[in-house]
């Protein structure tokens, strides 16, 4: 009985102000993913890494757009995301109070546009990634190649095939031989 | 041949072959210390009973797998662990015709087995001989004939069959030995359990006879989710949600089901921060059981304090991996964080802080005379009843026997340090307090040592790759006992089979016997004695049998009648029905 009273008057009290004061959070807790649209790609590797499948890309080849798209209600806060985004495109900051009215503001989107093919006008990958390589590619020393290879990052694959067979045909025929 | 020749695990291997020499049809390791023996299926269950009862084995799991698509049969892997001399776990494989599906039940040599045996019946549809208790285990009284949801060509996981009936067909069990008994069915959401479960106290007066109880109502089938939907690389963020205790020793034991599989190495200071993280989920489950202890007992004021102190362990988990619960810290190799200079020192002030408030309140909780009345002799756990079931944990530990898979079959940083099983011979509800109070000093001290030896060096291997169909158990001690998983992964990116055996799935079987003889105002005590998941429940209904009255008491009721011990609900006259 006495030790209980001591203990009681030894610890004082226990409770803290939240939610009327702000609560403290060790600085890299894994809270809400915050995605920066600017950084990121959409190459889907937080997609393709997210365990309960919060953040799926679809693909509308129609309207030549891939979808970012997070629900918060599946998220995990596990932070895969993070480890393996290649861009650094998205963060789990420390925001925890997501509660919202309705089911629908679980969900964040964010829409890119694909890159048609400058040959025959189909959508073959997000313009964001195709830019990224024609950077890359332009950072050559060879400015001309540079050129070049800028307007052939901007070619779909099947093209690129096509392309590559007719220049084969065309050089072995200056040669004379056939490749078989 | 020398001893020194022989692989972990043969001594059992020839002692099995010089008994049944038929029984034995081939051997092999899936994993250094894991040897697997394939039996015949008529002998298989002598052997199970060679291996448990003169070899010191102890029952595990009972593994079923579909592996029609790999050899047109089904297979049982009985895995023990062998915990006398030469330890390690021994696994007897079993194939099933797939035309018969009947296999040799090993339940009435080694009651174990019951409920593993109970639940390949369901999830396979494979025919025990001979089982002692034919019930449903898993599934529910309205599940359609004829589906077994884990073979593999029987359904999509996201299927949710029509309900075929209405009426309870669930028989429950009872011994009462010419005892006029009443019915006291608590549940089918259990007072103090958060996972739902339906018990039948067969009550004399006050006194408990017999009890029996059913679980498994909010089965979430996260096997078939992890074989169907997720890759075996995000299955560990699955596993930790298995419990919201010991999610972080779930996930770690799956993890590690995978790098012994696949003998992919991991990164010692890895290992160090997985025990280091093991021991502090240990922390806060122990000060939660403690509490939840003192609450029963009518001590609130313990159970408060109790509480307030598991925060400091609670923000010491999120200060290390980033979240109060489900760490999500393990990947197949190692682990993602590292724990850095400053937060090892804030670790260890943290742990002197616990370690001071603590013994506070233990020296305060056991010189209460009334808490020491209320669990002295108080489900009593027969050390004859616990050999047979093999039950894991501070359950057992509290019966005097040694089993803590910690320094049985030492993993991770355990393999480093020197520490023995915590053990008090009492048997009681007491006994299993004072050896979970034990274990929370000596988790502190081996966070401590831990945290001064962890050598530096790399936290994640992810240079592996891996081969299909090949499989492995692990295991590490939860708070409870044991979780033990077994996995086995399949040319699809996929676990082809995967069981998680959650610590008290192996302590509910013996429960039974420890109701007997004490009154209806301990139950509670004694289920929260074995540390199930605790939350609020709805109420009980009491059923007079020969007068078919019921009664509804509220939770409070029931919970008050617990720690106060006056004013017996039965006693009162509002009959309802």
């Amino acid at each position: 009985m006495f030790k209980t009273i001591k203990e009681v008057l030894r610890t004082g009290n226990a409770t803290v102000k939240y939610p009327f004061a702000p609560l403290e959070r060790p600085q890299d807790v894994r809270g809400k993913p915050e995605h920066n649209h600017v950084k990121c790609m959409v190459c889907s590797a937080c997609a393709v890494a997210c365990p309960p499948n919060a953040i799926q890309t679809p693909l509308d080849m129609r309207e030549g757009t891939k979808t970012w798209s997070i629900n918060y209600g599946r998220c995990v806060f596990c932070g895969r995301c993070e480890e393996v985004c290649p861009s650094k495109a998205i963060r789990l900051g420390t925001e925890f109070e997501l509660a919202v009215m309705t089911k629908e503001d679980m969900e964040e989107l964010c829409v890119y546009h694909l890159q048609a093919c400058t040959q025959c006008g189909s959508h073959f990958a997000p313009a964001k990634q195709v830019a990224y390589v024609a950077r890359i590619l332009a950072q050559g020393k060879d400015t001309n190649t540079a050129a070049q290879k800028l307007e052939y990052a901007k070619v779909c694959p099947k093209c690129k095939q096509k392309y590559d067979v007719q220049r084969l045909m065309e050089q072995s025929k200056e040669e004379g031989e056939w490749l078989c | 041949m020398n001893d020194k020749e022989l692989r972990s695990g043969e001594t059992h291997v020839l002692s099995a072959k010089e008994r049944f020499p038929e029984a034995v049809r081939g051997v092999s390791w899936s994993a250094d210390n894991q040897v697997v023996i394939e039996s015949t299926p008529k002998q298989a269950p002598e052997l199970v009973e060679h291996l448990y009862y003169e070899r010191d084995g102890w029952f595990s799991v009972l593994v079923g797998n579909d592996e029609r698509p790999l050899n047109g049969r089904y297979a049982l892997y009985y895995v023990l662990s062998m915990e006398g001399a030469d330890p390690c776990f021994c696994t007897v494989r079993v194939e099933v015709p797939a035309d018969s599906c009947e296999f040799y039940s090993a339940s009435s040599r080694v009651p174990a087995v019951i409920w593993g045996e109970r639940e390949v019946q369901d999830m396979f549809g494979l025919k025990a001989l001979g089982i002692t208790d034919r019930r449903n285990l898993v599934l529910p009284d309205d599940w359609p004939e004829g589906l077994y949801p884990l073979r593999k060509d029987t359904m999509d996981y996201r299927h949710r069959p029509e309900p075929t009936t209405d009426v309870e067909n669930y028989e429950f069990l009872y011994e009462t030995a010419g005892h006029d008994t009443t019915v006291m069915p608590m549940g089918p959401l259990h007072i103090t359990s958060d996972e739902p479960g339906h018990f039948r106290l067969f009550v004399e007066g006050e006194d408990i006879i017999d009890a029996d109880y059913r679980m498994f109502y909010v089965h979430r089938g996260m096997e078939k989710c992890a074989e169907s939907r997720m890759n075996y690389d995000t299955v560990p963020f699955l596993a930790e949600r298995i419990c919201g205790i010991c999610g972080f020793a779930h996930s770690v034991a799956y993890v590690e089901t995978i790098e012994k599989a696949q003998q992919i190495e991991v990164p010692l200071r890895a290992q160090y921060i997985r025990s280091i993280i093991l021991e502090t989920e240990r922390l806060h489950s122990h000060l939660l059981n403690l509490g939840l202890v003192c609450h029963f007992s009518g001590f609130d004021t313990g159970f408060h304090h109790m509480f307030r102190v598991r925060e400091k362990s609670m923000d010491l988990a999120e200060m290390l991996t980033g979240a109060r619960k489900t760490y999500g810290l393990n990947l197949i190799g190692g682990v993602r964080r590292d724990i850095l200079a400053e937060q090892k020192l804030a670790t260890l002030k943290c742990l002197d802080e616990l370690r001071t408030d603590v013994k506070h309140l233990v020296d305060e909780l056991l010189s209460t005379p009334h808490f020491l009345k209320r669990t002295e002799g108080i489900g009593i756990l027969d050390k004859g009843v616990a050999r047979d079931y093999s039950p894991v944990g501070p359950t057992i530990r509290g019966s005097g026997f040694a089993r803590d898979a910690r320094w049985l079959h030492p993993y991770d940083g355990y393999k480093f340090i020197e520490r023995s099983p915590i053990t008090q011979e009492s048997c009681d509800v007491k006994g299993r307090t004072l050896v979970r109070i034990d274990e929370f000093m000596d988790s502190l001290s081996i966070i401590g040592e831990l945290l001064e030896n962890t050598p530096g060096g790399p936290i994640l291997n992810e240079s592996w790759s891996h081969e299909p169909h090949r499989f492995a158990v692990a295991l590490t001690e939860a708070p409870r006992g044991e979780d033990l998983h077994w996995s086995m992964i399949g040319d699809n990116q996929k676990c082809y089979r995967w069981r998680a055996k959650a610590s008290t799935y192996s302590n509910w079987p013996p429960l039974r016997y420890m109701f007997r003889g004490n009154t209806i105002s301990d139950a509670a005590m004694i289920v929260g004695s074995i540390d199930p998941c605790y939350s609020c429940a709805e109420r009980v209904a009491v059923i007079d049998v020969k007068s078919k009255k019921q009664q509804v008491l509220s939770r409070q009721q029931l919970e008050s009648y617990c720690r106060n011990r006056k004013h017996s609900p039965l006693e009162k006259s509002t009959v309802i029905i």
